[in-house]
């Protein structure tokens, strides 16, 4: 009678499955069937593929440290396959450094001071045999030195700025050699030589029209300095010189501020 | 005072086990020393819990005993990799529960399901058995098998995860810890689903209980 007011719960009834028992022969089966199989699993060597799982077991546990691994080697991967990011092209000159500054290493920096930063002087050597597109921001020593030689004058493309920078430094040259000289500015001759040589295969849109008259050629001169050679090199030369004031060699020494270990151009 | 002990008691594996525990790791560095018999030890202590839980969440006598001996070969095959971090029955509940639900995952289909007689000479289930029926003979006989049809129907309905902890923690009586490391979940999980699923074993098993 006290049986028939207990109360039954689930896991009352779940308590009859663990009275659930095979019947005696099962075991004497099950015994010679482990048996068997132990025995094979002594004798027969298991094959190679069943450690993979778990080394992809292991490799699950290590997804982290393993995938900041993947992903610095792809980074250098990218890196080395790219060449020199921009932060590279340009030296560390300033934690505000704004997108128009170009800073250039300079070559005439003292040899102390270039000694004492050896790892700038191997982003420098980086930066040699990478084809830059600009080869007067990314050229290896100077913007005034020559362009790098494992270039081919054909696959570098020219830009307006260069051409101007190019040809505003010429006049200064022209104007104040003294202060142009190799200590400021390195050796600038290489470079002009190159410029030179760069300009003839490229097709400027100006080079396209026709220099028929003196005052076309004179107009031109300043912009295109291949016109500037000839009858109107003179008269452009002349101008030039009356132009490059003293205002105006400080105005371009403001625009070529150096510091340190670099030289920085402002557009 | 009693709920929390209980509680704590579900949670935190027993004394005894530990002790069980202990004992088995000896018995395993024998093993790693290379004494292959004394694996036999280990087979026989816990043959019949393995097979218990295999059986549990087949409900299938024939594919539980090759699930079973599957687990401890696999077992013997590693056991130079058992290091201790957990007690060996922990690692082989592990092997058998993760070969039955990869069994169970790959033969979903098929369901059909053989039943291990109910040994009345166990005191807890003979009672229950008499708080559920009155009838003796024959028809006690025909009322247990009608309920063991109804008790593996129920479980048949659960998903596999929740059979499986069901079956760890009502049939084999593990801890709720012990079912997490055996599962590889979190302890709020293994309750989880043990509630979940013992709400619809309710659902299912309502005319038997009182």
């Amino acid at each position: 009678m006290k049986d028939k007011e207990r109360k039954i719960a689930v896991e009352d009834l779940l308590r009859l499955k663990r009275a659930e028992r095979p019947p005696a022969e099962f075991w004497a089966r099950f015994e010679s069937e482990i048996r068997a199989k132990q025995l094979a699993a002594i004798v027969v060597r298991r094959p190679w593929w069943d450690g993979v799982p778990r080394i992809f077991a292991i490799a699950s546990r290590k997804h982290l440290p393993l995938g900041a691994a993947a992903l610095a080697l792809t980074w250098v991967g990218v890196h080395y396959a790219e060449g020199p990011s921009p932060a590279m092209r340009t030296a560390p000159a300033g934690p505000a450094e704004s997108p128009a500054l170009a800073v250039v290493p300079a070559a005439a920096a003292p040899a102390a001071s270039r000694a004492a930063l050896p790892m700038e002087s191997a982003e420098i050597e980086a930066a040699r045999v990478v084809p830059a597109p600009r080869p007067v921001v990314a050229s290896s020593t100077s913007h005034l030195t020559k362009a790098p030689e494992s270039i081919p004058a054909e696959s570098v493309s020219r830009s307006p700025f260069g051409d101007g920078i190019a040809v505003t430094l010429a006049d200064f040259r022209e104007t104040q050699p003294d202060i142009a000289q190799r200590d400021v500015f390195g050796s600038d001759r290489e470079f002009e030589a190159s410029v030179a040589s760069d300009r003839q295969p490229v097709a400027e849109p100006l080079a396209r029209v026709d220099p028929s008259g003196d005052r076309l050629e004179r107009l031109l001169a300043p912009a295109l300095p291949a016109y500037s050679s000839g009858a109107g090199s003179a008269l452009s030369g002349e101008r030039l010189k009356q132009r490059a004031s003293d205002d105006r060699l400080y105005e371009s020494m403001d625009r070529y501020g150096s510091g340190g270990m670099s030289l920085e151009f402002r557009f | 005072m009693n709920a929390s002990k209980a509680l704590e008691k579900t949670l935190v594996a027993s004394p005894e086990r530990k002790l069980e525990a202990d004992a088995d790791l000896s018995v395993v560095r024998q093993v790693q020393g290379g004494d292959v018999a004394a694996f036999d030890r280990l087979i026989n202590k816990y043959r019949e819990r393995v097979l218990g839980i295999v059986y549990n969440m087949t409900s299938n006598r024939e594919d539980a005993a090759d699930l079973a001996q599957d687990a401890f070969i696999k077992a013997f095959q590693s056991i130079h990799r058992f290091q201790g971090q957990s007690s060996f029955f922990t690692w082989l509940y592990r092997i058998a529960v993760n070969s039955t639900l990869s069994h169970l995952r790959k033969n979903r289909l098929r369901s059909f399901f053989s039943l291990e007689s109910i040994r009345e000479d166990d005191p807890v289930s003979r009672e229950l058995l008499d708080a559920l029926t009155d009838r003796t003979g024959v028809g006690r006989d025909a009322f247990v098998r009608e309920l063991q049809e109804k008790l593996n129907d129920a479980m048949q309905k659960l998903s596999i995860k929740h059979r499986t902890v069901v079956t760890l923690f009502e049939i084999d009586g593990l801890s709720h810890q012990e079912i997490a490391e055996v599962m590889g979940c979190s302890v709020g999980t293994v309750r989880s689903r043990l509630h979940y699923a013992k709400q619809l074993l309710q659902a299912e098993l309502q005319p038997y209980l009182r």
